[in-house]
């Protein structure tokens, strides 16, 4: 038997969600893979929901609003769009990149909407089952995939992504304007970071280790994961438990 | 503020009648809307798209239908005809004919079972007769009241006294033919409000658009018609397609002020073609990138909000050409590819260009029965037809009490249509209240 | 709220599956759905209905209610876009929160769409109504917020726009204040001469709508006056004004933006000198007191406007061309008239049939081309004409430019104090340019006429009473009711809070502030739900009622399992 995906959908109310029910008014017919939530508008969907899905061995998460100018809410959409980019590149540290998808569905696209689902389930079924599919779900991943949906919920992602659109597409009080470019590198770098640091923080779950313990456990410059260190212990999210030889061992508090 | 005991009556179930409905509603007014079709929305609802921001008309009307329809403010007739109009400002009274659509409309969960059983096949309005319905039909899939409707000229019950097929389908006994036509009676109407839209000249007179090669050549449409072929939920899915070959245009001529602006047909300009061929341009080229778009104009009327950016968008980044120029003739070629004989009206050249699609911009005309319904009013129409309002005063009609909105005056856009009706609601709310 | 606080609550889930006839019934067994649903956490009661949304149907949802003692509801039929207020109101009648009502969508996106699946249809119905369920436990009910109103407007701007909103609002009964810039009322039609196309004089036309509103009631004309300062939201504004020296605060409901526009400066276009080559504003000044005696006369259309540094068409200067040309027609016959023009503006029936009267009067046009400008010389302009390939050349004794209407100054100003974005162009921008063209995406704030584009009389006297109506929708009620699934942020969130801000930064209506006491505040009256700050907020402060965190994630692990 071939493999049957199992998805999850995110639609917002007045666009995509209508256009999901022109598609049974017009008795449309595309594969019954996705499962839908509805929220009322594109913007509210949390990068944790699709993260927090991942997690569970869903295969696939797709987000849909209304085209870019016809938000009910003005703007959701494009904040949409920005939360969407930043699980995006998150999750392509992991490989799971492909397996989220962001789309505009019109209320008048019932057609359109049975397409794109079926779109979506062929693209899943061709990547295969998650890695992270209930029945043996891949521990090393897992546990990658849990720092990341930490790292969605930092203060300094969130507030770099939240703060996106005014930093790039307004000046500032010197009336300055970030280019895109160099935002994108910044939100790059903090993604990094962050991902690196819950990772660190993940490890040091259960017991206390060294700089050099986690460098080769979680595969990073041990330089790298002193820096790390320091900024974490200055977020007051570690500290030195003790210290055996000359190794200073790290615990979580 | 006090409740008033007066309400209002709109006739026109478009976008501008709605307006005005909801604002008086919103304002605590007691409202009836009248609309002819089985469905309101009117014009806005055949339109794929809207200039210049190129919404989704749908998406965007939708919820506007809906809290027409479930507003406690308003009553709404729908399939409905105002008959009879008396009294002044303040107090009129009205007799609407409501007519029997056959379907009890607190049953009808427009599941759509009895359509797929009536055997007619019927030409559907809504699509501009592109593409056919039943007998039995929706008037278009998101419309409100979501309800069916029997056609009772095309129904074989009525016609032959055969069928019924649809009573038997019904698991909710919704099918009623024993319905009559009802007349209601409107006391109390403080204000009334005329918002019936418009027509276009092929709807009254398809000569005109023969000189085009409309009705000859099969690859020459309407630019309504058009639109509907571009809607997702259109007759071709938005995926356009000619009609002689069922290939896809690679290059369309929009002809301009075809009926409007002319010393033969109808003098008025029609005010919102140049906008929305440039849309429908854009959004032709935006399911397929290599189309070429001509538009061929004699000024270009693009003075709206935003709208001379859009002609710009859509020459950079919509492949389209603007030329203007004089139509002299159209012909086709064997393979029914549309030819345009033009005079550039830039150059002074007569040139000609083969096409595989044309679309014409037809005149907008006064909406059919407006001669009646000015009667039924009292209320004095223009040299064209179209209601007399006084010199600025945009929203008042020749008779206290009456107001107008939208395009049944003089053609124009949606967000003036919209603003007339705010407007227009503003003056009936101040009869209504007795300023 | 905890698995242990919902023990607590006792929460009783009553689930409805609706066979909607054969809709839904005839692909999946409806009734097996229903019992299988009954293992669901807390559900205390599951039925299927023949139709759910009949009489019958909701008659036993109000049973169940009773006799099962349910405190959340679910029903798996349609949509939600068309039956959700039907059910709520049916939860609402039977004593329960409406808010405690949960939709599944299982004809629409389900049974309609997989006619050929069956059982995976079934499959997909069982999962939603579980996730349904999932979600109906954590609900919470929400109460409708209430918002007081002062039944009082105030209209800035004493143009026609400014004036007929405001004649219309004391009509309506509201206390309306209109407040001018100026010493008197009348804005820009005080300098204008006729107006087109009824060769009405314009001081004629202004002084009777001044008088109307002089004598209207209910209207107080506060002119030499300056708003300088609002504060407040929908229904409750203090705005302060400056007149004189003096401030004087209003307390207000509903504002109104009318404040017009202003004329581009000619300088340095086509060799203005405001003598010999002027802007058909001067020249209505000269109609207005002294005969045009010139005999070639020259008027150049899009001087300053349709350019790269001001792209938009002022949409009335063609018709001031026109009219202005006509005008020195009925004085001066013998003049020659030429109109130099891009694309001529005259849309619609009248002004359509004002551009042929012109040019039956003998008015010349002639095309140029924007990129081969006009040259202007001393007694004569070089144009060149594509048609007849050459340059012309015509001599002119006067020659006028028509300019286009620019965005006032000060818009940015007073666009700051009502919160209210502007364009490209610096003219205020609208809430949606189709559908709401004299809101504000800011409640209780309006706009027409010219500050938000160049607009004729006509548009500016409709879209003045239609700020007018807009603005009547909130002044008719003592309270406006306001949709209770709005953003907050908790008392038992108040600690996460970072003050970060980022949440008033994304709000597109002006929805969250930080308030005296430093602390971030939701104006509920202003809240849309849409939910955004939510996704955004740095620090998970804030909640977006029934779809908080919390639910949308219990139906993620009811989907993808513990």
């Amino acid at each position: 038997m071939s493999f049957e995906p199992k998805l999850l959908g995110f639609l917002c109310n007045w666009c995509s969600y209508a256009g999901a029910d022109l598609a049974g008014v017009s008795r449309i017919q595309y594969p019954p893979n996705m499962r839908v939530i509805r929220v009322m508008c594109s913007g509210r969907v949390d990068p944790k929901f699709l993260i927090q899905a991942l997690e569970l061995g869903i295969d696939g998460v797709y987000v849909m609003g209304c085209h870019i100018g016809d938000c009910h809410y003005l703007e959701g959409n494009y904040e949409a769009l920005r939360k969407f980019d930043m699980t995006k590149k998150l999750l392509s540290f992991v490989g799971l990149d492909n397996r989220i998808r962001l789309d505009w569905v019109s209320a008048s696209e019932g057609v359109r909407f049975g397409e794109v689902v079926s779109k979506f389930v062929e693209d899943i079924r061709a990547l295969g089952p998650s890695p992270l599919s209930r029945d043996n779900p891949d521990q090393e991943l897992l546990k990658k995939v849990k720092a990341i949906n930490m790292a969605a919920g930092t203060k300094r992602l969130r507030a770099l992504v939240g703060r996106q659109r005014k930093i790039t597409e307004e000046e500032n009080v010197y009336g300055e304007k970030v280019p895109e470019e160099e935002f994108n590198e910044l939100l790059d770098t903090a993604l990094k970071e962050e991902y690196d640091r819950q990772r660190i923080l993940l490890a040091l779950a259960r017991d206390s280790k060294s700089v050099k313990d986690l460098a080769v456990e979680l595969s990073l410059e041990p330089s790298l994961v002193l820096e790390h260190m320091l900024t974490l212990k200055g977020r007051s999210q570690v500290d030195f438990q003790e210290i055996i030889g000359n190794t200073p061992l790290f615990m979580r508090i | 503020m006090d409740i008033p005991s007066k309400s209002a009556l709109i006739i026109g179930g478009g976008i501008a009648g709605i307006q005005a409905a909801l604002d008086l509603a919103d304002m605590g007014i007691q409202v009836n809307m009248v609309e002819k079709k089985p469905c309101i929305g009117g014009r806005m609802a055949q339109l794929d798209k809207t200039f210049p921001t190129n919404d989704c008309s749908i998406c965007i009307l939708a919820p506007k239908l809906s809290e027409c329809y479930r507003h406690h403010n308003i009553t709404l007739y729908s399939y409905s005809e105002v008959q009879k109009v008396e009294g002044s400002a303040g107090n009129f009274s009205a007799e609407i004919l409501k007519r029997a659509r056959f379907i009890k409309e607190d049953a009808c969960i427009n599941c759509g079972l009895c359509a797929e059983k009536c055997p007619m096949r019927v030409d559907d309005e809504f699509d501009r007769e592109l593409r056919k319905r039943r007998a039995v039909y929706m008037y278009y899939l998101q419309g409100v009241p979501s309800v069916m409707t029997i056609d009772k000229e095309k129904c074989l019950w009525f016609t032959k006294n055969a069928c019924r097929i649809c009573e038997k389908t019904c698991e909710r006994d919704a099918i009623d033919f024993d319905q009559q036509d009802e007349t209601i009676k409107i006391n109390n109407i403080g204000s009334i409000i005329v918002a019936t839209g418009y027509n276009l000249i092929e709807d009254i007179n398809k000569e005109v658009l023969k000189n085009y090669g409309y009705g000859k050549f099969r690859n020459v449409l309407t630019a309504l018609e058009f639109e509907r072929l571009e809607s997702a939920s259109g007759p071709q899915g938005g995926h356009i397609k000619r009609f002689s070959d069922n290939e896809t245009p690679k290059k369309i001529a929009f002809l301009q002020c075809i009926g409007s602006r002319s010393d033969r047909v109808e003098k008025y300009c029609s005010s919102i073609c140049c906008m929305y061929t440039t849309k429908e341009a854009m959004i032709a080229y935006e399911h397929d990138n290599e189309l070429e778009n001509y538009v061929f104009y004699i000024d270009m009327r693009a003075g709206g909000k935003g709208f001379q950016s859009f002609l710009k968008r859509g020459e950079n980044e919509y492949n389209i050409k603007y030329i203007k120029s004089k139509i002299a003739q159209i012909t086709i070629d064997e393979k029914e590819n549309p030819i345009i004989v033009y005079e550039n009206l830039d150059t002074g050249e007569v040139k000609q260009i083969q096409v595989d699609l044309v679309v014409l911009a037809t005149c907008i005309v006064p909406p059919q029965g407006i001669d009646k319904l000015a009667e039924v009013l009292g209320i004095e129409l223009n040299d064209y037809h179209f209601i007399k309002t006084p010199p600025f005063i945009s929203v008042e009609t020749s008779k206290n009490g009456i107001f107008t909105c939208g395009c049944v005056h003089e053609p124009m856009d949606i967000p003036r249509s919209v603003a007339e009706a705010s407007g227009a609601a503003a003056r009936a709310a101040e009869v209504i209240r007795g300023g | 709220m905890s698995e242990e606080e919902k023990k607590e609550e006792n929460v009783r889930v009553g689930i409805f599956v609706c066979h909607c006839g054969s809709n839904i019934g005839g692909l999946i067994d409806c009734h097996k759905l229903a019992e299988e649903s009954k293992e669901l956490p807390f559900v205390a009661h599951a039925e299927d209905n023949l139709y759910t949304c009949s009489e019958t149907g909701l008659a036993a949802i109000k049973k169940a209610i009773e006799e099962h003692n349910l405190n959340r509801v679910v029903v798996a039929s349609c949509t939600p876009r068309t039956h959700e207020p039907l059910f709520r109101e049916c939860i609402s009648e039977a004593g329960l929160n409406p808010y405690l009502f949960n939709f599944v969508n299982i004809r629409d996106q389900c049974t309609w769409v997989h006619m050929k699946h069956a059982q995976e249809a079934y499959d997909k119905a069982k999962d939603l109504i579980k996730m349904g369920a999932a979600k109906a436990v954590k609900l919470e009910p929400l109460e409708m917020i209430m918002v007081n109103i002062t039944p009082a407007a105030m209209v800035i701007g004493g143009g026609v726009a400014g004036m007929s909103a405001a004649l219309s609002l004391s009509r309506q009964g509201f206390k309306t204040y209109l407040v001018e810039k100026e010493d008197k009322l009348g804005g820009r039609l005080n300098s204008l001469y006729k107006l087109f196309p009824y060769d009405i004089d314009a001081s004629e036309f202004i002084g009777n709508i001044i008088s109307n509103v002089q004598n209207a009631k209910n209207l107080e004309i506060l002119t030499s006056s300056q708003v300088i300062n609002i504060e407040g939201f929908v229904g409750n504004f203090e705005v302060e004004v400056e007149h004189n020296g003096t401030i004087n605060t209003f307390e207000i409901g509903a504002i109104i933006v009318a404040v017009g526009s202003s004329i581009l400066d000619p300088t340095g276009l086509f060799g203005y000198d405001g003598n010999k080559r002027i802007t058909q504003f001067e020249l209505e000044s000269k109609l207005k007191n002294n005969k045009i005696n010139q005999k070639d006369i020259i008027m150049i259309q899009c001087v300053g406007s349709r350019i790269e540094e001001r792209p938009y068409c002022s949409s009335v200067c063609c018709m001031t061309a026109l009219k202005n040309a006509l005008n020195i027609k009925d004085q001066n016959p013998e003049a020659h008239i030429t109109i130099l023009f891009r694309d001529l503006y005259t849309p619609g029936t009248e002004y359509e049939e004002y551009y042929r009267k012109a040019r039956e009067q003998g008015v010349l046009f002639v095309k140029y081309d924007p990129e081969k400008m006009p040259v202007i010389e001393e007694t004569q302009v070089k144009v060149f004409n594509e048609y007849i390939n050459t340059e012309m050349t015509i001599p002119y004794d006067l020659l006028v430019l028509s300019t286009p209407l620019v965005a006032n100054d000060d818009n940015k100003e007073l666009a700051q104090m009502l919160k209210v974005p502007l364009e490209a162009n610096k003219f205020f921008l609208e809430a949606h340019v189709k559908l709401r063209p004299n809101d504000f995406a800011t409640d209780g704030v309006y706009i027409g006429g010219s500050a938000k584009w160049p607009v004729d009389i006509t548009e500016s006297i409709s879209q003045g009473y239609a700020a007018a109506s807009r603005a009547s929708t909130i002044l008719s009620h003592d309270t406006i009711e306001v949709e209770g699934a709005t953003s907050c942020l908790p008392e038992y969130n108040k600690s996460l809070c970072t003050g970060c801000e980022v949440c008033v930064k994304v709000c597109p209506f002006n929805a969250i502030i930080k308030n005296e006491d430093d602390e971030i505040e939701i104006i509920e009256a202003l809240c849309k739900g849409c939910g955004v700050c939510a996704a955004t907020c740095t620090n998970q402060a804030l909640v977006i009622r029934h779809f908080t965190d919390d639910q949308i994630m219990s139906e993620i692990f009811a989907y993808g399992g513990e």
